[in-house]
């Protein structure tokens, strides 16, 4: 072999991974060169029109016709299901990356200690850390890799392109520094710790199969009968590495103390984003690689959703902070989320399936990003107004900010008429197709339990008094309350007419994974 | 070459760094014992590529990006673990206490402090 | 046909031998008192481990092992120790309070993972040919089968060395 054939690249199809990751490397470049006090300007409609533009690209894409083999080699997966999260994932990251564009959440120089001459300094001069925006979109890109990951290879490189950025985004928050840094370092370790997990169930599956396709991994079911130890270890080692990006229990551990200490807007797109993303991934892995031993691990991840909702529901209502509260509460959906993992089938129950949790993910992620949109609005003198009862009597102070708040709690509660409500039933009544009756029993109640303390944070803010000295709602500036708007309105429109983006959901699902 | 030596070997060598991540408190041990841990992957990788005589080397190929992301990995853990230091002037696991359950709640995980809990969360099944 | 399991040819005896350093000095990395003797002892496992690469006819992965392992990842930990200013000599508090804990969860660990590849690999048996893991043979698959992968790591690089200039860099200016 003394010449290498060039290999094929469905540039078409990748073209909105290609954006954003291209977007992300202009960036860097705009760091290098640009002056420092153009790098903002010149960042933000880069960042912007980039994602924009790929979002356009997924649309291209789905009107020209989904394609049915993987792209790249057999490296990327772009079908009906990908290109539906692609665009989740796209309309998530602008509207997080309109909240990121606030000036205050970032700290002047990282590298200063909290406090000292030389960060008061920064902080005079005006001194931001434009790279974010860069390395934001390096992070997104990762979400859009992830889930269209065709083989473990690139699954895992996905994954780290996700995560490193997010890492280090985390510990950039401008106020409670430590906590901030505390919180960047505590989601590395553990989350090189489940990358290793990750890691050794891909060798085993490599092992076990010869290869580390998805498809191939499935065919390699029926042919290598007998070893089954080997297969069972190496898709538990898998399980442990995704579930802990989902934030399922008993891999929870890290998601209230990351999204406590990370800047608010980094949490919304991790709440958010990155949650899509693990979940596109997770669904690929069960339903491609090992969809055919649904037999074998529906009662694992019965018992894993059924954790991770009472987890969820019943730690959230011990909280007192903000920030942690909604952490739980997203812990909680993502044991909603599982309930419709569990539901496979045969095609058309998959499809069922899959299409309830796409709508779920998509209106989940938009509410979420709401709620935090929010907390960044209630200030202390120090910051954000973690501590619930600084949140006490806001109703009476700003009835407009409180009510859109309990609005969003509203919407994660599932109540009619919000968005929330349709996800909810729609994975529900997928997961009752499916036989999960007693599942879906659990899950109704641990919601009941979840509504409990999302109507005491309602009643908190509207039915107490507020404190003498009690928190300032600042102004917000034009991206955030795009983001509440935004936020708000798809809500209400999702929880009034849902069809059309169930409708989406349901002709992306149809396909269902290519192989 | 007898698969099953270095598939023993590397599963020792995972353990061993399981054992590390759970039982260290420095933090750039910790880091060492996450580093033996991919090690134990490489191992099996290559072994099961080498077996399997894969026509597009995949694990191999897949060796080299653990090692090229697992050095990654190190330069963006150190410069937080350095950001950590250079605020608080250690670098224990165990002090880092301030991100945990309030000391009044109810759950029987919340006795405990942060990092244990944050060792143990993600353990095997 | 597969040869008994014992007596090891000496390919084998080299492997094992060379796989004793390895599990050994990485033993010692866990439990040594000293923090810097813990990395020296990771530069002996990941030697080790580029010789039993070499054993296995994975040429390249041996080198790219010694260079990036033990060169750079191994001296970045030296730099963190030195630069957290971590005492030199016999330290006490380097294990946490739950090392029970972690030793009955690793040795839970060992038993399962030993089983299972014992059981799943009883009988596979490969001669070793060498040349299989030459630069040539993985860069043609790299760059054929693996290109966007190849290419996401690139990504990833870039991205780990912003970052890391974000968090650590101290001598920036206001405005210019």
């Amino acid at each position: 072999m003394n010449t290498i054939t060039a290999p094929a690249i469905e540039y078409l199809q990748l073209a909105p991974l290609l954006i954003v990751f291209g977007a992300g490397i202009l960036g860097v470049l705009v760091e290098a060169f640009a002056p420092r006090y153009l790098r903002r300007a010149m960042h933000i409609p880069l960042t912007l029109l980039s994602l924009a533009g790929a979002f356009a690209l997924v649309i291209v894409q789905t009107i020209k016709g989904v394609p049915t083999k993987p792209s790249a080699m057999g490296a990327v997966a772009v079908d009906g299901p990908t290109l539906f999260i692609w665009g989740t994932i796209l309309v998530l990251a602008f509207i997080s990356l309109l909240l990121l564009n606030d000036e205050d959440h970032f700290v002047p120089a990282a590298s200063a200690v909290p406090g000292s001459a030389e960060e008061e300094r920064a902080l005079i001069e005006g001194n931001v850390h434009t790279e974010v925006y860069p390395l934001a979109l390096f992070a997104i890109g990762g979400m859009l890799l992830f889930p269209a990951s065709n083989d473990l290879l690139i699954m895992f490189v996905a994954l780290e392109v996700m995560s490193l950025p997010l890492y280090l985004l985390c510990g950039l928050a401008r106020r409670r520094r430590l906590l901030s840094q505390e919180s960047a370092m505590k989601y590395f370790l553990l989350g090189a710790f489940s990358s290793a997990f990750f890691l050794y169930g891909t060798a085993l599956l490599y092992g076990y199969a010869g290869s580390v396709d998805l498809a191939k991994i499935s065919t390699a079911l029926s042919a290598n009968v007998g070893q089954d130890a080997l297969l069972f270890t190496g898709a538990a080692l898998l399980g442990v590495g995704l579930l802990f990006k989902i934030g399922a229990a008993p891999f929870q551990a890290w998601k209230p103390d990351v999204y406590q200490g990370a800047p608010t807007p980094v949490t919304a797109l991790m709440a958010s984003g990155t949650l899509v993303a693990a979940f596109g991934a997770l669904l690929r892995v069960f339903w491609v690689a090992i969809g055919e031993l649904d037999w074998d691990w529906s009662p694992i991840m019965w018992g894993v959703a059924i954790l991770t909702m009472v987890v969820g529901a019943i730690l959230a209502i011990t909280q007192t902070d903000i920030k942690r509260m909604l952490a739980y509460s997203s812990i909680a959906h993502a044991g909603f989320l599982l309930v419709g993992v569990v539901a496979i089938g045969d095609a058309k129950q998959n499809a069922t399936a899959l299409a309830a949790i796409l709508f779920y993910l998509a209106v989940y992620g938009i509410a979420s990003i709401g709620a935090f949109a929010i907390v960044t609005m209630v200030r202390d003198a120090g910051g954000e107004a973690w501590h619930l009862s600084r949140w006490a009597g806001l109703g009476k102070r700003s009835p407009k900010l409180a009510g859109l708040f309990a609005f969003f709690l509203l919407a994660f509660a599932g109540i009619p008429l919000t968005s929330g409500f349709f996800g909810k039933y729609a994975v529900f009544q997928a997961a009752v197709a499916g036989g999960a009756v007693q599942l879906v029993v659990v899950g109704v109640v641990a919601s009941a339990v979840a509504a409990f303390f999302y109507v005491r944070v309602i009643v908190l803010m509207f039915f107490n008094d507020p404190a003498p000295d009690g928190p300032t709602v600042v102004l917000p500036s034009w991206g955030t309350a795009s983001v509440v708007g935004f936020a708000a309105l798809a809500t209400v429109v999702l929880g009034v007419f849902p069809q059309p983006v169930l409708d989406l959901a349901q002709s992306a699902a149809g396909s269902l994974f290519v192989r | 070459m007898h698969v099953v030596y270095p598939a023993v070997v590397a599963a020792l060598l995972f353990s061993i760094g399981v054992y590390g991540v759970l039982a260290r408190r420095n933090t750039i041990l910790v880091l060492m014992s996450v580093e033996l841990m991919l090690n134990a992957v490489n191992l099996n990788l290559v072994t099961f590529d080498v077996w399997l005589r894969d026509q597009l080397h995949g694990g191999q190929v897949l060796t080299l990006f653990v090692i090229v992301i697992a050095a990654a990995e190190v330069g963006i853990g150190l410069a937080i673990v350095l950001a950590v230091f250079r605020n608080r002037q250690s670098i224990d696991l165990d002090r880092l206490r301030d991100l945990f359950e309030p000391p009044n709640s109810s759950d029987p995980d919340g006795s405990q402090p942060a990092a244990t809990k944050v060792t143990t969360g993600v353990g095997p099944e | 046909m597969t040869p008994a399991l014992w007596p090891p040819t000496a390919q084998e005896i080299v492997f094992l031998l060379l796989s004793v350093v390895a599990v050994g000095s990485a033993l010692l990395v866990v439990t040594t008192r000293q923090l810097v003797h813990a990395a020296l002892w990771l530069v002996a496992c990941f030697g080790a481990l580029a010789g039993c690469y070499l054993v296995l006819t994975a040429e390249f992965v041996a080198w790219v092992q010694v260079l990036i392992y033990v060169g750079a990842v191994v001296v970045l930990m030296l730099f963190g120790i030195m630069l957290t200013r971590a005492p030199i000599g016999r330290t006490a508090d380097l294990d946490s309070g739950n090392r029970v804990v972690a030793a009955l969860v690793a040795l839970a660990t060992a038993a399962v993972l030993v089983t299972v590849v014992i059981d799943g690999f009883r009988s596979a048996y490969t001669p070793l040919d060498p040349g299989t893991g030459s630069a040539k043979s993985l860069g043609g698959s790299i760059f054929r089968t693996w290109v966007l992968p190849f290419e996401a790591l690139s990504i990833l690089l870039l991205a780990a060395l912003i970052g890391a200039i974000v968090i650590s860099r101290t001598d920036i200016k206001g405005r210019e």
